[in-house]
Order: C-alpha cells, then sequence, then structure tokens
C-alpha cells in the first residue's frame, strides 16, 4: 500500500496551509470553533443518551426529543468534522505521527456505528415504546455505549496536545 | 441539594490543596524547574506554528562538541504581540535562550526568554512555567 | 520521582479533559431548553418537563464542571489574574448564571399562551450567547497569553 506520508508533505507545504499554521488568529479561531462545536453537538447527543438511559426526561417520548434535535446534531457533527478537517490538513504530519490522533478517529468510527446500528435495528420499532419510561434494553445499551464513546472521543481530542509518544 | 454544593466544594478544596504536588501541571510533568539552563549558540531552525513554536539551536559546549537542543516557545500569536516576527530568526544567527531542561529529554527545553543578537529580549514562555520573573517584561 | 511527576501530568490533562466532558453535558442541557425557547426544539408542550429535566442535569454536570475547572485556575492564578479574556469569561459566566436562575428558569416554566411569543425567543437567544460565549471565552484564554 503507497504511503500517504508524500500527500502528506504536499498538504503541509501549501501556501495556504501554512499561512494558517503561523498564523496569529487564524489557527486559533479555527482551532476554538472545532471545540465549540464539539461541545454543541456532543452535549446534544448526551442529553438524549441520557433519555435513552431513562435518566432524564423520562417523562417525554423519545420520539418528541429526537425529532427536533437530529438536525441540530446533524449540523453540528459536519461542523466539527469541517473544522476538524481544517486543523489537520493545516498540520497533517503532526497529527499524522499522533497517537491521540488515530485513537481518536478509531473512536469516531465506532461511535458512528454504534449509532447507525441503532437507527437501523431497535429505532425503528420506537412507535412501540416511544413514551415508556424504560426503553428496551437494546436501546439502553445503545445509549450506554453512545455515552462512552463520545467522552471518550472528547478526551482523546483534547489530549491530542500532549505529545508525549514522540 | 445542599449536600451536592457541599461535596463539590469539598472536592474542590482537596483538588486545591492538591496543588502543592502538581506544582505547575504540565510544565512540572515534561520540564524541570530545578534546572534552569542558558543556552547560548546559533539558530538552527525555527518554526513558528501554533499553538506552540520550536527553536532548534546548536550549542557549543566546553569541549568542543555541539549539542543540538530543542526549545519549545510560544505561539506566533503571543509572540507577535510581544515584538518578534518569524523574520527574527535566521538560521545561522546567534541567540541565547533561557529556560528549563526537560526532564525526560535532556536535550529538550522550555523557552522563557529569547535574547537576540542585536540585544533585543523577549518572553517566549508558555502559560504554566514557574513564577521567576521572566514574563514581567 | 520522575515515576510521581509523570502521574501528576496524567492526573491534570484528565481532568482537563473531563472538563470539557462536564462542559459538553452543561451546554447539552442549556441548548436542548434554549432549542425549544427559540422554536426550533421540541414542541412547547412538552418544553416544562424537558425544563425540570435539564435543570437537574446542570446541577450534577454544574459542579462537575467546576471541580474540573479550579486545578487550571489555580495553577495559573497570578497569570490569570491580569488577563483580560479570563476577565471576560467569568463576567459573562456571572451573567449567565443569574440570568439562568431568574429569568430564563421562570421563562421556561411557564405555560405558553402566557407570554407574548417574542419573549421565550429572545430569552432562548440571549442564554444560547451567553452560554456558548462562556465556551469559546474558556478556549480561548489559552489562546491569548
Amino acid at each position: 500500500m503507497a504511503s500517504i506520508l508524500p500527500a502528506l508533505e504536499w498538504l503541509e507545504g501549501l501556501a495556504w496551509t501554512t499561512a494558517i499554521r503561523e498564523s496569529n488568529l487564524g489557527y486559533p479561531i479555527m482551532e476554538t470553533s472545532h471545540v465549540a462545536c464539539i461541545v454543541a453537538f456532543a452535549g446534544l447527543v448526551m442529553v438524549m443518551d441520557l433519555r435513552l438511559l431513562g435518566l432524564a426526561f423520562a417523562r417525554t417520548p423519545l420520539t418528541r426529543i429526537q425529532r427536533p434535535l437530529f438536525r441540530w446534531q446533524m449540523s453540528g457533527f459536519f461542523l466539527s468534522a469541517a473544522t476538524g478537517l481544517l486543523l489537520f490538513v493545516v498540520d497533517p504530519l503532526r497529527y499524522y505521527g499522533n497517537i491521540f490522533f488515530r485513537v481518536k478517529l478509531v473512536l469516531l468510527a465506532l461511535a458512528g456505528l454504534n449509532a447507525l446500528g441503532f437507527h437501523l435495528t431497535t429505532f425503528r420499532s420506537v412507535g412501540r415504546w416511544d413514551e415508556d419510561r424504560l426503553v428496551p434494553a437494546t436501546a439502553r445499551l445503545a445509549g450506554a455505549i453512545s455515552l462512552f464513546f463520545w467522552s471518550a472521543i472528547i478526551v482523546t481530542g483534547r489530549l491530542i496536545a500532549y505529545n508525549w509518544f514522540d | 441539594m445542599k449536600t451536592k454544593i457541599i461535596v463539590a466544594l469539598l472536592t474542590a478544596g482537596v483538588l486545591c490543596a492538591g496543588q502543592q504536588a502538581l506544582a505547575h501541571h504540565a510544565f512540572a510533568a515534561e520540564y524541570d524547574s530545578e534546572k534552569p539552563v542558558t543556552l547560548t549558540g546559533t539558530l538552527s531552525k525555527m518554526e513558528w506554528v501554533n499553538p506552540h513554536g520550536w527553536i532548534y539551536m546548536d550549542v557549543k559546549q566546553p569541549d568542543g562538541t555541539v549539542q543540538k537542543w530543542t526549545i519549545e516557545s510560544s505561539g506566533p500569536g503571543p509572540m507577535s504581540r510581544r515584538g518578534l516576527k518569524k523574520t527574527d530568526f535566521v538560521a545561522g544567527m546567534s541567540l541565547v535562550v533561557k529556560g528549563y531542561q526537560g526532564k525526560q529529554k535532556p536535550t529538550l527545553a522550555n523557552g522563557r526568554t529569547l535574547v537576540l543578537a542585536d540585544g533585543r529580549s523577549f518572553y517566549i514562555g508558555s502559560v504554566g512555567g514557574p513564577n521567576d520573573g521572566a514574563d514581567k517584561q | 520521582m520522575s515515576q510521581a511527576y509523570r502521574e501528576s501530568l496524567w492526573l491534570f490533562a484528565v481532568t482537563q479533559a473531563l472538563h470539557l466532558v462536564a462542559v459538553s453535558g452543561f451546554v447539552g442541557a442549556i441548548l436542548i431548553v434554549d432549542l425549544g425557547l427559540l422554536g426550533w426544539g421540541p414542541a412547547r408542550q412538552s418544553q416544562s418537563g424537558i425544563a425540570r429535566s435539564a435543570q437537574r442535569i446542570l446541577l450534577w454536570t454544574g459542579p462537575a464542571v467546576l471541580v474540573t475547572g479550579i486545578p487550571q485556575f489555580t495553577t495559573n492564578a497570578l497569570r490569570y489574574y491580569a488577563s483580560p479574556v479570563f476577565a471576560i469569561k467569568m463576567g459573562l459566566l456571572a451573567v449567565a448564571l443569574v440570568f439562568t436562575v431568574t429569568l430564563r428558569r421562570r421563562v421556561a416554566a411557564a405555560d405558553g399562551d402566557r407570554l407574548p411569543s417574542w419573549v421565550p425567543k429572545a430569552v432562548g437567544a440571549v442564554s444560547l450567547a451567553l452560554w456558548m460565549g462562556v465556551t469559546i471565552g474558556g478556549r480561548w484564554i489559552g489562546f491569548s497569553e
């Protein structure tokens, strides 16, 4: 398999990525936006996971929460991913070699699979258990897994700053 | 409700007390505040990047050998605000850096003060270093 | 000796990371109510129940945010004292807290028909701006030396 390092070096050498990497304001704005988007998006996912676990909003039908929030969660995710991609592209070699970044990507994939799995299976029958305080066990499990993964994603994301394993 | 607040305050209090052990957090585990260094040498390369800059310099030892040092500095924003420019760093130029030596890596340092050949002196430290007065400039 | 220092670095870094997790939970509970007030979230009739539940989440995550945030503050207290960004963040936090426990709480719990429609929208917008301001200010401290 061809190494992607030459492509990453090319990205790093571009004028606009270099400019942002060396900027006074550009990089701080991008990184702060990334953090703000993640906090908002993950926060909305977490409160919904709490509903799945029956720990919050238990008297509100799940879909009354999930349906209106879904578009905000998706927008938040896409903005987080877009700012994240920009951050990566601006300093690709640094992140490529960073263990926490790699772990974060794996966790993101796993979190996505958990969400997709839940939507394609248990959630299909939501009409039957929408108003239950205690939802089916598989739904509760999906909520618990989601809460764990998104917390882990935030933690590994923050730890990227520490290059202890260079 | 009241119990929760009391527990929170107590935990906070314990954490504050534990601060003595944590010393200067991230700084203390990577760099030794008991091992200040003054490095005189020539600039090999300067990475003027976010979130931290990196100064690579060659430091001639008394026995004639050359040690290659890596110094962590603040990012472009803080350095620019103090009057430094990327163009102030020219490969081969003489410079003096004062900082603190790395714990696991002996030729790594956390930079605090930079003195250029023209005599100008700048604070290049990041948040968390010891209170040695370097940032009063 | 270096083992202890290594462990203390982990402790600080993980505490800082958990601060972000707690902030996310807190902001999520704020957002679900604010989105409802703005008319972009859960329907009007569900809102007062959601607001009560959200308040419980705030009471759990709030102290967690505080406790995980304090180590960062105490190790930098002298430098933060002089930082305008830190002062702005704390100012916004104070305003946000007062606003949330007074006006916003009453509006979120109120019956939908008793208030002119612009009131919940304005309260939701102000709350969103204040709390996102605190979040953004918190991150910006690291860039503002």
